[in-house]
């Protein structure tokens, strides 16, 4: 080791702090002063506005330019087509000051890694210096899942660490159990795939070839992996780069005080924009998804996963005043043998890349929101796993279910404020994921992930409808890319790309409708794949009389004679499976055997040339009752291929009319006499509240529920003792009423043992969130 | 610009800019001598406006029209009225035939034309987001029944009687063009191509004239979204734009001209309106002054040139490297992803008329990205404009003359737009109005100064080699701001700047461009027969796009040996999904040498844009595209060659002073007339030099010194 250091004593950090010194310090005074790094006066800010402005968008520019231009380098049209890149800006302390667009969320993940890396000893070992490259992609730290690959790159000024810069990708494998970078067979992380924790993994600007060898054997996509790699870096090196200029430019000493007072500064801004928009209160939602794990088309490895069960996410959103708040998450599923569990970083910071889409649209991203906000997660809960051997590939399975009802709750506040534009109902449940793998119309091996459904429905606002196929919760610049392209990446040829009638909820404001695409199988030997998507649940919800999304099924066809067929010219499937309840395909193919049921998640499934999947994007909730609906956009709805007919009169009251040209019109008369009867049926089917509580109770007093149903409330109940209190007051249940898991016929392997990775030797993990 | 009052000149060169407002017109003589007319643009009748703006740029040089027309060999048209008809829908009712079961994807368009065009916080603000209308509706879209698949193969062979039905059924509707676009058809056009011979049967059939147009017949490239886009540009509203180029050819010809017109094209060159692929004339104006730069550059020996021009409502920027444009193969406008070959230009919608608001929650300073446009800003009491803009500040702080603006057309009120700055940013910021005034202008200066630092360092070069022209209405006012520090080789002012584009237009080479996809893919270590056999696929292509390019020209009188070729190629690592634009080293290719000719071309070029780290040879290259290039000689603006005369500017030149703010005081800026300054005169800030069109700052601590060209150049002392 290196005495003459020891010493000196003299940490690496600007001013001679060590890396952890610094953070301490800056945590210390954040928690005593309650404002960011104890800046109760922000005085570059507060003495040089122009100047403090000028930093902020040179940086922000620099930022957003690096993603646009390193995002040419991948060869992954998740990167290049679907923008999954991402580029922060840190300072020493690791909490972000700007990022560019992209998948946000890891604004605040990257910098769990840096952090990681402070608490845990990096500077002394394995080192810190100038031109390092670390790579990160640990869930059980803070990652979402390990298909997202950070690349951190600190940056010093004078020998002296003043910051970091984090990039990252979603790449299209990471060498799990199944091909695809969200594949769903495994039920550990031991099977979660390649798994690097803060390594360094170059010097000097360069990668090390024990890491290029190692790596690029870990998964099965190696040319995306090393470009992407490759993308990360030079955009890293770009923002580095560019931080030095504005340094040489406007002084380091402005630069220092901009890297820690826009963090101050984002906190701020969150709290006046939440007093501008919103209404003091506590705001209580839930979210659900389905994991129907007894399916024999789910193959695990363990016998205790093959269970179906329902994740369960009660939140509670406290505002106050002052514009602080609090969202609490007590009453959530424990974690689970899936993988759809998440961590509390991934969890809370994915929470800013849904509040930027609708809360706080600024510049001004950083982690002065999440210093801004308190958060409780409990301990054990899916979103704060005990267990160092959960598993993370497809997080965003719950995370995207959970996190509408926070939309949901929001938009309540801004409802009653007079913002129905800002209302959003909620987002979409952002599937089908199609998945898969083998050798590739090149020949090569191959898994293939398609991002269509980065184009979902949205959901409505209070005073439009929400718009269609057109973004992702995780990533708000949505798109679906071009079909040529999809077919340069994937053995897979369209036989069709259809906007999904009736897949957006039904409202006075309907929410967007998603679309779905029809691929055969073409060029692909080997070949397997699956689906991953939300199928029994509808995981998001309508508002104040909106109703849901459509929830998913899967439609595949193998045996299909398809060749056979086109070169005979009988017909071919094509096009959109238009009404599922009233299916064209099946008879066009009398020998095929087909799939199609609401098996929304399957693992690997073998599939060859001609054989058919179909890739289903979702849609949006929507806003107020559909009674209230325009007659006449109801017309054009159907017209236009977003509302399937028989929906207009049984869901909106809607009689339709030949208007020409095999268009449909209103009757408007007996439109007016369907709403009214549709409303008078309505009265005659209703029960007072009371009396409806007290037929529920009776059934709750029974467990007449699914044994899905009584695990979910068993688990929450045991988690969140709060929860159960209030569950028992609100139905006013006996003390001896108990529900307990142990009790039900299905295993809880989990329920009563863990081992956090906290408790491996020498491993600090930092807490971000109250448990 | 010698104002001759003898007529025996002969004009040569006519140059047409007509924007939303105003028509531009830029005549230049066998000497090369050139003047400018203005008029008001006439929507209803281009014409008119033309005329009027032609008889006023003529008087001055004491031309009737009649007069000069009957010598003009060339004449070259650029203007907003196509873009304008996109982004108003109102184009020509077309119908799309694509695959069955693909007829939604022209109106789901890409999600990304959703919010296209955005600014940050808008593109991440998910409500803003919206579609425009489909160019063609659903009901004008069918489907025909067959699949090729990416590399060419058929899938499933086209049964022709879809094709039949779909060109029937939208015949019957009456369309006014159908356009035809079927998936990878770049890359084997066979099924596209017959079934636009069967819808043109069928339109003959019909009796009725409705034009077809087969997406491989026009723009051969991958990416259906940015090709059918663009093919039925061609149909909805390049057409009607090929009518009114027509109508003004004809009054013009009634005028006694004996030309015909050319327009500025995206790529760079002009071609004829009778061109086949006329939709990439959308947008013109602005890469006119691109195409001045250059020229200027070609003739004065500047080989690297950022342009950089600031209107009312934007600051477009783009770069010649080495005395060539930088193409953008896929770019967006109007909202829509299209497969044109485009003059690389970026604009930041910052501009004189941008808003500046502050953040009510954060207290950001926000510039635009809305602009009051031509109705300045709150100094104009009659604009009706209560925010106050980049141009209120000029006012403030005595850039502008508020009593000669636009010649003393509109007259401007400096308390005004004082009050509203105190009251909007100076109070809440705590800063002076004047400290307030000269921040954002700081502010906007330091944003296009990044900006056009981080479009040099993309190139992967510095602004020390490059020469930085300035020019457009408020061009002038900032170039002092946006330069400062960034080291440029040197920064220079045309006389002329407010009638740059259309200088630009008439600077225009005829030039005719075609692109096609290709798929060569070649491993690091291929064998030379392989690469031999590769650069005969290119080869063929250039072949193929020649004859194209000579046809063109063909039409228009030229035969081939007048015509100069240059090919070129788009060029990937193997398995990247971007690739890169290569001008070819070499005119033919036949052998492995000249395949890794290529390749080093490419490879050098490819560490500069990214980072020599990001080059990846080991994965072996992809040809993605050919391209081929012709040109014409024309007749050209000559650039004028004035003896330097001393460096004192004459008595009178001066205008008298203003007082001028900047870095925290007031100072007495010394104002000149620019029409009346001679070559060779140097002036030292703090000065001001106003003309009607434009405003030349030259504040302290710079000079500006004019040379015999006409062109100021600007440097800090």
């Amino acid at each position: 080791m290196n005495i003459q250091s020891k010493v000196e004593n003299r940490g690496i950090v600007r001013g001679g702090e060590t890396l952890k010194e610094h953070r301490d310090r800056l945590m210390e005074a954040t928690k005593r002063t309650r404002h960011y790094a104890g800046l109760q006066q922000t005085e570059l800010r507060d003495s040089d506005p122009i100047k403090y402005n000028k930093l902020f968008s040179r940086l922000r520019a620099g930022v957003v330019d690096a993603r646009e231009t390193a995002k040419k380098i991948a060869a992954s049209p998740i990167v290049e087509q679907e923008g999954e890149l991402c580029f922060t800006l840190y300072n020493a302390a690791g909490d972000s000051i700007l990022t560019s667009t992209g998948i946000i969320i890891h604004v605040g993940t990257m910098g769990a890694a840096i952090k990681y890396m402070i608490e845990n000893g990096w500077e002394d070992n394995p080192g810190i210096r100038d031109k390092d490259i670390f790579c990160n992609n640990d869930s059980l730290i803070g990652n979402v899942h390990p298909c997202d690959i950070h690349t951190i790159v600190p940056i010093f000024h004078e020998g002296e660490l003043i910051g970091w810069v984090g990039g990252v990708t979603h790449v299209i494998d990471t060498g799990s159990v199944g091909p695809g970078s969200m594949s769903t067979g495994q039920v550990q992380r031991f099977g979660d795939g390649y798994s690097i924790t803060c390594r360094k993994i170059g010097e000097n600007d360069t990668l090390f070839r024990d890491w290029l060898h190692e790596s690029q054997r870990m998964v099965r996509t190696t040319r995306y992996w090393m470009l992407d790699e490759r993308t990360r870096v030079a955009g890293c090196h770009m923002i580095r780069d560019l931080v030095q200029e504005v340094i040489a430019d406007e002084g380091i000493e402005s630069y220092w005080k901009f890297a820690y007072e826009a963090v101050e500064h984002g906190r701020v801004g969150l709290q006046a924009r939440i007093k501008a928009m919103t209404i003091p209160g506590k705001y209580r939602q839930v979210g659900f998804v389905d994991v129907p794990y007894a399916h024999e088309d789910v193959r695990v490895p363990s016998d205790f996963a093959k269970v179906d069960t329902i994740m369960h996410t009660p939140s509670e959103i406290t505002i106050r005043g002052d514009g602080t708040w609090r969202l609490d998450f007590e009453g959530s599923s424990r974690w689970g043998w899936h993988t759809y569990n998440a961590h509390q970083v991934s969890f809370t910071s994915g929470i800013w890349v849904m509040m930027t889409q609708s809360l706080i649209p600024t510049e001004m991203i950083n982690d002065g929101a999440a210093y801004g906000t308190e958060f409780r997660l409990p301990k054990g809960t899916w979103m704060n796993p005990d267990d160092r051997r959960v598993a993370f590939s497809y997080s965003w399975h719950f995370l995207v279910s959970s996190w509408t009802a926070l939309w949901r709750g929001l938009s309540r506040a801004y409802f009653g404020r007079g913002y129905l534009e800002e209302v959003n109902v909620g987002n979409a449940n952002t599937s089908n994921w199609l998945q898969g793998g083998g050798f590739n119309q090149y020949d090569e091996i191959h898994a293939v992930n398609s991002f269509e459904c980065a184009a979902n429905g949205v959901g409505a606002s209070a005073h439009m409808d929400g718009i269609s196929h057109a973004a992702a919760v995780w990533n708000p610049e949505g798109d679906m890319g071009d079909m040529e392209i999809w077919e340069l990446a994937e053995p897979l040829v369209y036989l069709g790309r259809q906007i999904k009638a009736s897949s957006g909820g039904a409202g006075k404001y309907r929410g967007g409708c998603g679309f779905e695409s029809l691929r055969m199988v073409w060029n692909a030997k080997d070949w397997t794949m699956f689906f991953m998507g939300n199928g029994h649940i509808s995981s998001d919800w309508g508002l104040m009389g909106g109703y849901p999304a459509a929830s998913g099924y899967r439609f595949e066809a193998h045996d299909t004679r398809l060749k056979e067929i086109i070169a005979e010219g009988g017909a071919i499937p094509h096009g959109g499976d238009t009404d599922p309840e009233n299916p064209t395909w099946e008879a066009m193919l009398p020998d095929a055997r087909i799939k199609r049921d609401k098996q929304a998640i399957t693992t690997e499934a073998m599939f060859k040339d001609y054989d058919l999947y179909l890739n289903y994007m979702r849609g949006g909730p929507g806003f107020g009752d559909p009674l209230d609906r325009e007659p006449q956009k109801v017309a054009d709805d159907v017209n236009g291929g977003y509302l399937l007919p028989r929906f207009a009169e049984s869901v909106y009251g809607v009689i339709l009319a030949q208007a020409g040209d095999g268009m449909q019109g209103v009757d408007q008369a007996a439109t007016e006499a369907k709403r009214k009867a549709i409303r008078k049926a309505r009265l005659e089917e209703s029960v007072p509240t009371r009396q409806w509580m007290e037929s529920e109770r009776e059934k709750i007093l029974a467990k007449d529920a699914g044994t899905h149903v009584q695990q979910m409330f068993a688990a929450s109940f045991k988690l969140g003792p709060r929860f159960e209190q209030q569950f028992r007051s609100f139905w006013n249940l006996p003390a001896d009423w108990k529900l307990m898991e142990a009790d039900l016929p299905i295993p809880s392997y989990g329920r009563e043992y863990s081992m956090d990775i906290s408790e491996l030797p020498d491993v600090k993990t930092v807490q971000f969130v109250e448990e | 610009m010698p104002l001759d009052k003898e007529s025996h000149r002969k004009v040569q060169v006519l140059g047409i800019d007509a924007g939303g407002t105003m028509t531009d017109t830029f005549f230049v003589d066998s000497d090369g001598d050139f003047v400018v007319g203005k008029a008001q643009s006439t929507p209803q009748n281009e014409a008119l406006g033309l005329i009027a703006s032609s008889k006023e740029g003529l008087e001055h040089w004491g031309l009737t029209l009649d007069e000069a027309l009957s010598e003009i060999q060339t004449g070259v048209y650029s203007g907003t009225a196509m873009l304008n008809r996109v982004v108003q829908r109102k184009g020509l009712r077309c119908g799309l035939i694509v695959n069955a079961g693909m007829e939604d994807f022209h109106r789901m368009g890409r999600a990304i034309q959703a919010y296209l065009g955005f600014a940050y916080e808008d593109r991440i603000h998910l409500n803003t987001h919206y579609y425009d209308e489909p160019l063609v509706p659903r009901h004008l879209t069918r489907g025909v029944m067959e699949r090729v698949d990416m590399s060419g193969t058929v899938v499933i062979p086209l049964r022709e009687e879809t094709a039949r039905q779909a060109a029937r059924e939208l015949i019957a509707q009456d369309v006014e063009g159908i356009v035809i676009s079927l998936l990878h058809s770049y890359r084997n056009p066979a099924h596209e191509r017959r079934v636009r011979d069967i819808v043109l049967e069928e339109v003959e059939k019909s009796g009725k004239a409705i034009p077809v147009f087969a997406s491989t017949d026009y723009y051969p490239v991958r990416k259906e979204t940015h090709r059918t886009n663009t093919t039925i540009l061609e149909a909805y509203a390049a057409e009607p734009s090929r009518q009114t180029l027509n109508k003004i050819s004809s009054a013009f010809k009634e005028n006694g001209s004996k030309f015909d017109f050319r327009v500025m094209a995206t790529h760079g060159g002009t071609i004829s309106w009778k061109a086949k692929e006329l939709a990439r004339t959308i947008v013109s104006g602005p890469i006119g002054g691109v195409i001045g730069a250059k020229y200027l550059g070609e003739v004065l020996g500047y080989s690297n040139i950022a342009c950089s021009d600031i209107g009312g409502t934007s600051f477009d920027v783009a770069l010649i490297t080495q005395n060539e444009l930088t193409i953008r193969n896929d770019p967006d406008m109007a909202r829509l992803v299209l497969s044109l070959p485009l003059v690389a230009m970026d604009s930041v919608g910052a501009g004189a008329g941008s808003f500046i608001r502050l953040d009510p929650y954060t207290k950001a300073i926000k510039l635009g990205p809305d602009s009051a446009g031509y109705r300045v800003g709150v100094c104009w009491a009659e604009s009706g404009i209560e925010t106050v803009t980049i141009s209120d500040c000029h006012v403030i702080l005595g850039y502008l003359n508020p009593d000669n603006f636009l010649g003393g057309q509109v007259k401007l009120d400096r308390e005004r737009a004082w009050n509203a700055m105190k009251e909007q940013i100076a109070d809440p910021l705590g800063l002076s109005v004047e400290d307030a005034a000269a921040g954002v202008i700081e502010l906007l200066d330091s944003d296009l100064r990044d900006y056009l630092r981080s479009m040099i360092s993309g190139k992967g070069s510095t602004p020390g080699n490059f020469v930085c022209f300035s020019y457009g209405g408020a061009g002038p006012v900032h170039t002092y701001g946006y330069t400062e520090g960034l080291g440029f080789e040197d920064v220079i002012v045309p006389a002329w700047a407010a009638g740059f584009s259309a200088f630009g237009c008439a600077a225009a080479d005829f030039e005719y461009r075609y692109d096609k996809s290709l798929d060569i893919n070649i491993a690091p270590d291929a064998p030379d027969a392989l690469k031999t056999t590769q650069a005969e696929t290119l080869q063929a292509a250039w072949e193929e796009l020649k004859e194209r390019v000579l046809e063109e020209f063909e039409i228009n009188g030229y035969s081939p040996d007048k015509v100069q070729l240059q090919p070129g190629f788009r060029m990937q690592y193997r398995g990247q999904l971007n690739d890169l634009e290569i001008e070819s080293p070499i005119m033919e290719a036949r052998s492995a040498e000249d395949w890794d000719r290529l390749v080093e071309a490419f490879n050098d070029t490819y560490g500069r844009v990214y980072a020599a780290s990001a080059r990846s040879p080991e994965l072996g290259y992809s040809v993605t595209g050919a391209i081929m290039r012709g040109t014409v000689p024309i007749p050209k603006p000559r650039i004028p060659k004035e003896e330097l005369q001393g460096e004192a500017p004459p008595e009178e030149s001066k205008l008298g002073t203003r007082k001028f703010y900047r870095h925290k005081k007031w100072v007495n800026a010394q104002l000149y007339q620019m029409e009346k300054l001679r070559p060779g005169n140097r002036i030292t800030g703090p000065a001001i030099i106003e003309s009607d069109a434009t405003t030349f700052v030259v504040p302290g601590g710079f000079e500006t010194w004019l040379d015999g060209h006409r062109l100021f150049h600007l440097k800090e002392i």
